[in-house]
């Protein structure tokens, strides 16, 4: 720790305060403020001319008896339940397979971790036509294989469209998951697995029994990275099927943002960010808690 | 004998998932050159007579130069941003000062803060300041970001401290030792900066559908969307759009694997 001491004490402290503000004006601008700001937002009706009016808890109360807002709570989660445990079962096996002592692992993890950064608009659109009905690769293979015998509608269907998107999503995060159970499978000795070979332990039971007890936290991450992932997804669905049909994919994010700029109800949408916020403020508590601060981000203070 | 045959198996089903993740990424690359498995049925697996006429026809049936600069501004203004002022806040930080717990407090705070959560009143405030459908207003929520202040303030942390007494023992201020000594030495947090900064912008959709209104000022992941919209059925061009829109990022991407790799890792929650 660098210490603020001799005769340019005032000149240093000013240096610290002055390089601090522009970051800390960026955050209270536009992390701070809109906070307190939607709250004052979802007490008032949206007008399009003079002030808004205060109607108080009118838009929560609507927000209850609201059958769309449920119904994006409701695949929000179900699209954090449904993704997440297969990308992180996935995930783990990729990154045991690769983390075997294997000729080209580099050339592997490259190839997995390929489409996380790959643009999300681009990623639906890829996606959108591989599901494709008439044109589709899916389809086409499924055929082919003659799984099905007439082309299956995936993002038009009520039933599979939601499960369509979640595919998608799980197969652009997962090589980011695969990375972050490798840094946890490094952090393992390996007299744990020479010991346990002595005993003569299969490696199944070495998997069960050394590996997985001890990457339980890194899979906790995972799951945290998961359910804040599930509820700001917004690019991929807003591609593919724009909540569609019907609102069978409709998200917590696309229903706001459509209650904000399209039907132009701020006050309503800021009701229902103000549910999202408080419901990820009491996750990221949560297990901050039963992780004691690994999660979240707070491990990188000091 | 029995390791190799596992070695095997491993290879095997290694192959296998990294083949079920390539193939849509192959298929339009194949589909941008040849156009060819859209009308026939069945596709083939090799590109016939490739050619390069749907990246020309993009580049002309829209602005696609304008969207492109608008990208590389925007990423260009946040990026330089981000290494300025985070470093400048990382090094601020790691002296002790009146008022520290609360400012590292306001910032982990922050941290929690999905941008998600913040667009209505987000697109009130740049609209008040008078910058949508401007560069700035699309770069202004993302100049500086909280991980990449963490990430400056650990590289910094590591510098020994007999650099830091010995040069103030030689006079100099210590806003000058961020730029001469410190930020020389922090190459990693640098790198990690760059990377993510670039993919979060290059990337980012949600702000730019926002606050763009003319289509002029479209970044590219916006002009992609919309360009679905016009030509549903033109569909090699589309495709060669994709890979017009995400080759940048390939290409960083495949050029510092490591680093790039390691950096998107340090920014497990978005700041």
């Amino acid at each position: 720790m660098r210490q603020v001491i001799g005769q340019k004490r005032g000149r240093i402290l000013l240096m610290i305060y002055l390089f601090l503000f522009p970051s800390l004006a960026i955050f209270i601008l536009y992390r701070i403020t809109p906070i307190i700001w939607n709250l004052v937002l979802s007490f008032q009706e949206w007008q399009f001319i003079g002030p808004n009016t205060w109607i108080g808890l009118q838009n929560y109360a609507e927000m209850i008896r609201d059958p769309v807002f449920w119904q994006s709570f409701k695949n929000t989660l179900f699209y954090f339940f449904g993704g997440t445990p297969i990308a992180i079962a996935l995930a783990v096996l990729v990154a045991v397979l690769v983390n075997n002592p294997i000729r080209g692992r580099n050339a592997y993890r490259v190839m997995i971790f390929l489409p996380y950064p790959i643009t999300p608009v681009a990623v639906a659109i890829i996606w959108q036509w591989l599901y494709n009905e008439k044109v589709g690769l899916i389809n086409y293979v499924l055929r082919s294989l003659r799984l099905v015998s007439d082309p299956v509608p995936f993002l038009q269907s009520f039933k599979l469209a939601l499960p369509s998107v979640i595919v998608t999503t799980v197969w652009q995060v997962l090589g980011y998951f695969v990375i972050i159970v490798l840094t946890g499978l490094q952090t393992i000795p390996d007299d744990l697995y020479e010991s346990a070979e002595l005993d003569g332990a299969s490696r199944l039971t070495q998997f069960f029994r050394i590996t997985l007890p001890l990457i339980r936290s890194t899979i906790f991450l995972c799951f945290i990275v998961g359910i804040i992932n599930s509820f700001t997804v917004f690019d991929i669905i807003y591609v593919m099927t724009d909540g569609g049909p019907g609102h069978a994919t409709e998200i917590l994010v696309t229903n706001i943002y459509k209650n904000a700029f399209t039907f132009n109800r701020m006050g309503y949408a800021a009701a229902m960010t103000m549910f999202m916020f408080l419901f990820l403020m009491l996750v990221t508590w949560y297990s901050n808690r039963v992780s004691g601060g690994e999660a979240g981000g707070v491990s990188y203070y000091e | 004998m029995s390791k190799r045959r596992s070695h095997v198996l491993t290879h095997i089903l290694l192959v296998l998932i990294c083949f079920l993740i390539i193939v849509p990424i192959y298929w339009v690359v194949k589909t941008s050159l040849t156009g060819e498995n859209l009308f026939n049925y069945p596709p083939s697996l090799i590109p016939k007579d490739p050619h390069l006429y749907f990246f020309v026809d993009v580049y002309y049936w829209i602005p696609f130069l304008r969207f492109f600069m608008n990208s590389v501004i925007v990423s260009a203004i946040v990026v330089v941003s981000n290494i300025i002022f985070n470093a400048m806040a990382g090094f601020a930080l790691g002296y002790n000062f009146p008022g520290k717990k609360i400012i590292i407090l306001t910032y982990l705070s922050c941290m929690m803060v999905p941008f998600q959560t913040t667009i209505i009143p987000a697109f009130l405030l740049t609209k008040y300041f008078g910058l949508l459908n401007t560069h700035l207003g699309l770069a202004l929520p993302l100049v500086s970001t909280i991980i990449n202040i963490f990430v400056f303030k650990m590289n910094f942390d590591a510098v020994p401290h007999s650099l830091h007494d010995a040069a103030r023992i030689d006079g100099m201020a210590d806003w000058r030792m961020l730029f001469r000594i410190y930020l020389p030495l922090a190459r990693p947090a640098i790198a990690t900066n760059i990377i993510l900064t670039f993919v979060w912008s290059w990337n980012n959709f949600i702000w730019p559908l926002i606050i763009t209104q003319d289509t002029i000022m479209r970044t590219l992941p916006l002009g992609l969307a919309r360009f679905l919209s016009y030509f549903e059925d033109t569909s090699g061009q589309l495709y060669a759009f994709v890979i017009m829109v995400i080759a940048p990022i390939v290409v960083v991407f495949l050029m510092n694997q490591k680093s790039f790799i390691s950096g998107m890792m340090s920014g497990a929650v978005k700041g």
